[in-house]
């Protein structure tokens, strides 16, 4: 019995494409011709990105306000919002700012919860009314007396949103992956957080003083071009990469390793996510799998360090590797899939789909309600820990103090721990936020996951590396009691236990020669290469050729002889 | 200043300079240069050198052209039938083959799935097969259509004259009704052929991981790699705009020389 409450939070068919490539085409095409507009007028933003921007007036939920934190002026303000623009003065003399942010699709508490969704914690009950965007105009209003007017836009991919910025979009907080904020940090997009906003004595700095310790250490030991990460981005949400299966059809120990994927008992019946970064991952993890679990590389001190380089080893000569194990595994698997893979393990066409945590959480969470218990495995070997983060971009903020700390402000507001479980219960990823003193994350984790007083066959599942930083060590407060089954299921993707939690690594940003690199290998697995192509083939070309020849040629005689008449 | 006609071409004149010239304008300025902004001909001797590209062309090529061969022969003779048959209720028929089109297209598609799913069980064993089977349900009334048009307006006093020198029926349709109907074939084989080249959505949801001309353009453009990425593109509207001129009926001119009739 588990007490997670799973009535439709979201959207049955409402597919989140997350980092998904089939999007980045469509706007790729978009892109080819909103080029010409950025080119002719690049002053008109309107042709200048695919992004369906729109203005969160906050008018909607303005009327139904009844007693809650909302100020007696708020209606008319609101009111009076609708017609507001850029930062300017309102007929009052009050100074009003305007956020662009721009964040993935879907990944934002949109409010209107039903009755029964109410989250009961023991620290107060945690609820959706309206969207947490309309929530952060009235809260920074009440805080700082200053009117701050959100413009929300949403991307497919972090390459569409790097295509966007490049068309000449503009926003003043945007939300990649990793990868793609460490680029927009080494090109110098990114204007750096400010000092205040690590300053953990003002009690509004939510997200410094919230922050999970392990997460929070990550950022400050990783770099690109000697800045590290916290520096400039703070962590919004985070996952790793594993495998979801059907237990009834694969073994537990046949899902831990990435070898699954060319494992021949499952021809056809995995799919694999159609993304560059990922499959490289996957094919380092299998190929380098003995060297990977041996116990002398498991026991090495520097065991994280040399994970890091062993997964991101670019050498032409590693390179070639993938490039044949890709192939292999493409015959292998059902497919690469863009979207359908959450669908296609609900339905059960395939027995297993390699996947991202949250988006695990989301299809065990879909085959439950139809009574169809689908499991997650983090491979053996090791898996790819990657995070969402805020970076704010030097072509929005433009040197504006008071943009700069609205944006800001609107990153400590989302992670108050009880807007991060909201998000988090809207969406279904893992927030960044562990609460620090405050204890509403871990009864939300308990709430959800935690066993029931008569439950039969639990385990201790520690949590104490997310809540203090130590994946060594264990604090009986961050244990907790949940049922067995739990543990390689929904928990044990949104939580990653401590044993799998060390064995993730992260995938760098890779330079422009080696995505050059890679991206060729991709395309010479994804493409039909004619070296192959059978005798048979090369008659039917020369058949086909031959025949356009003769056609053109008559053609153009034709035309000849119509001119001479 | 005096009202002209000239003037109510001036919306049309806007349009084809801010969505035809200046994107083409754009495409060929990507298309010749490198990273750097400087001139190349690299993207355009890269593109015939790898034989993955070539490959790709290839395999869109024979998609497309299976497709075609495919629609053509489901088309005409159900066309020719609806438009010499004794039939009744025609546009009732015809409004079944075309009503599909009114139907958002990836729901058809997924439809389409779970019906090869049914039938072929494992759907990634057979990638060539399901993806002419879905381009072909998607593109077959655009074959329809043109076919069906031409075939019904044809002058059956053509038909009379032929069984009145000697024809029989055999012959008055290969001499007479074939060869008047090939400006329909064209306009649905360049209705066809063309978009089937790529259309790579059906090929993503069909489960075909390999790629054909318009997912490798979209794989050029995800990898920041738009000047490779034009190129394709450009290719790609060359080879188009051959096979435009290849298939560019000229019954205009025939007519007024009575050519094919004779």
């Amino acid at each position: 019995m588990f007490r997670r409450n799973l009535n439709g939070r979201r959207a049955a068919f409402s597919f989140r494409g997350r980092k998904d490539s089939s999007a980045a085409a469509f706007t790729a095409a978009l892109a080819a011709f909103s080029v010409a507009a950025a080119v002719f007028s690049p002053s008109l933003p309107v042709f200048a990105g695919s992004s369906t921007a729109f203005a969160n007036t906050g008018s909607n939920g303005a009327a139904e306000e009844t007693a809650t934190e909302s100020s007696t002026g708020a209606a008319e303000q609101t009111a009076s919002e609708i017609n507001a623009g850029a930062a300017q003065s309102t007929a009052a003399g009050k100074k009003e700012v305007t956020l662009r942010i721009c964040n993935w699709e879907e990944y934002i508490d949109e409010g209107g919860w039903g009755e029964d969704e109410k989250i009961d914690l023991p620290s107060g009950d945690v609820f959706g009314e309206k969207p947490l965007i309309e929530d952060f105009e009235e809260w920074y209003e009440k805080t700082y007396g200053v009117r701050v007017h959100v413009e929300y836009s949403t991307f497919g991919t972090n390459e569409d949103l790097y295509n966007m910025l490049s068309l000449g979009d503009t926003y003043d907080l945007v939300c990649p992956s990793e990868y793609m904020f460490m680029k927009l940090i080494s090109e110098d997009q990114v204007v750096p957080l400010s000092d205040h906003f690590f300053d953990t004595s003002d009690e509004n700095n939510y997200y410094i003083k919230g922050v999970s310790p392990y997460l929070k250490n990550i950022f400050d030991t990783h770099e690109i071009d000697g800045k590290p990460w916290s520096k400039y981005a703070a962590g919004y949400m985070w996952g790793v990469t594993g495998i979801v299966y059907n237990p009834e059809l694969v073994s537990r120990e046949e899902a831990s390793t990435w070898q699954i994927l060319t494992n021949p008992a499952f021809k056809r019946r995995i799919t694999i996510k159609d993304s560059v970064r990922e499959c490289y991952f996957a094919a380092i993890g299998a190929l380098e799998h003995d060297k990977l679990t041996s116990s002398a590389f498991l026991q090495d001190p520097q065991y994280r360090t040399h994970l890091e380089e062993e997964l991101n080893n670019t050498t032409p000569e590693m390179i070639g590797r993938v490039q044949d194990w890709l192939q292999d595994m493409k015959n292998n698997v059902y497919s690469f899939e863009v979207d359908s893979g959450k669908a296609d393990m609900v339905t059960g066409k395939v027995a297993a789909n390699y996947q991202w945590s949250g988006d695990a959480v989301y299809t065990m969470d879909q085959a439950d309600e139809d009574n169809f218990k689908l499991d997650f495995a983090i491979p053996e070997e090791a898996s790819n820990i990657y995070f969402d983060g805020w970076v704010m971009l030097k072509n929005g903020i433009r040197g504006d103090a008071d943009r700069q700390q609205a944006a800001e402000a609107f990153i400590n507001f989302i992670s108050r721990p009880d807007n991060a479980i909201r998000n988090m219960y809207y969406i279904g990823y893992t927030s960044f936020i562990s609460g620090g003193e405050d204890p509403r994350i871990l009864e939300y984790i308990d709430w959800n996951y935690g066993a029931d007083e008569d439950e039969k066959d639990t385990a201790g599942y520690n949590l104490t590396y997310f809540f203090t930083g130590d994946d060594e060590g264990t604090d009986p407060d961050y244990v907790l009691t949940v049922p067995e089954k739990q543990v390689n299921r929904q928990l044990g993707a949104q939580y990653p236990s401590v044993g799998n939690i060390r064995r993730t690594c992260i995938m760098r940003y890779f330079d422009k020669q080696q995505n050059a690199d890679i991206n060729r290998m991709w395309v010479n697995v994804r493409c039909y290469n004619i070296k192959k192509l059978p005798v048979w083939g090369w008659c039917l070309c020369a058949a086909g050729a031959a025949a356009f020849l003769a056609m053109l040629v008559l053609r153009i005689r034709k035309s000849l002889r119509v001119k001479v008449q | 200043m005096r009202f002209s006609r000239k003037y109510l071409g001036i919306p049309y004149y806007i349009f084809l300079g801010l969505f035809v010239i200046a994107p083409l304008v754009v495409l060929f300025y990507y298309a010749f240069t490198n990273g750097s902004g400087q001139f190349t001909l690299m993207n355009f001797a890269g593109f015939f050198t790898n034989p993955n590209t070539l490959g790709t062309l290839l395999y869109s090529f024979a998609i497309a052209a299976v497709t075609t061969v495919v629609c053509v022969l489901l088309a005409y003779p159900l066309a020719y039938i609806l438009a010499t048959g004794r039939l009744r209720r025609k546009s009732g028929i015809i409004m079944i083959f075309v009503m599909p089109m009114w139907i958002n297209f990836s729901l058809r598609i997924t439809a389409l799935k779970e019906v090869l799913t049914f039938l072929e069980g494992n759907l990634a064993m057979y990638p060539f097969l399901n993806a002419v089977v879905g381009m072909t349900y998607d593109f077959l009334p655009f074959m329809i259509l043109p076919i069906y048009t031409t075939i019904s307006r044809l002058d059956r006093s053509l038909l009379e004259a032929a069984a009145d020198l000697g024809a029989n029926e055999r012959e008055a349709f290969l001499k007479v009704t074939l060869p008047l109907s090939m400006p329909g074939v064209m306009s649905g084989v360049s209705m066809v052929f063309l978009p089937a080249m790529t259309n790579y959505v059906v090929l993503d949801m069909l489960y075909n991981s390999t790629y054909i001309m318009g997912s490798l353009i979209g794989s050029y453009f995800s990898a920041y790699n738009w000047n490779g990425g034009s190129m394709i593109a450009l290719i790609l509207l060359g080879i188009i705009c051959l096979f435009t001129y290849l298939s560019d009926s000229d019954e205009g001119q025939n007519n007024t020389r009575g050519g094919a009739l004779l």
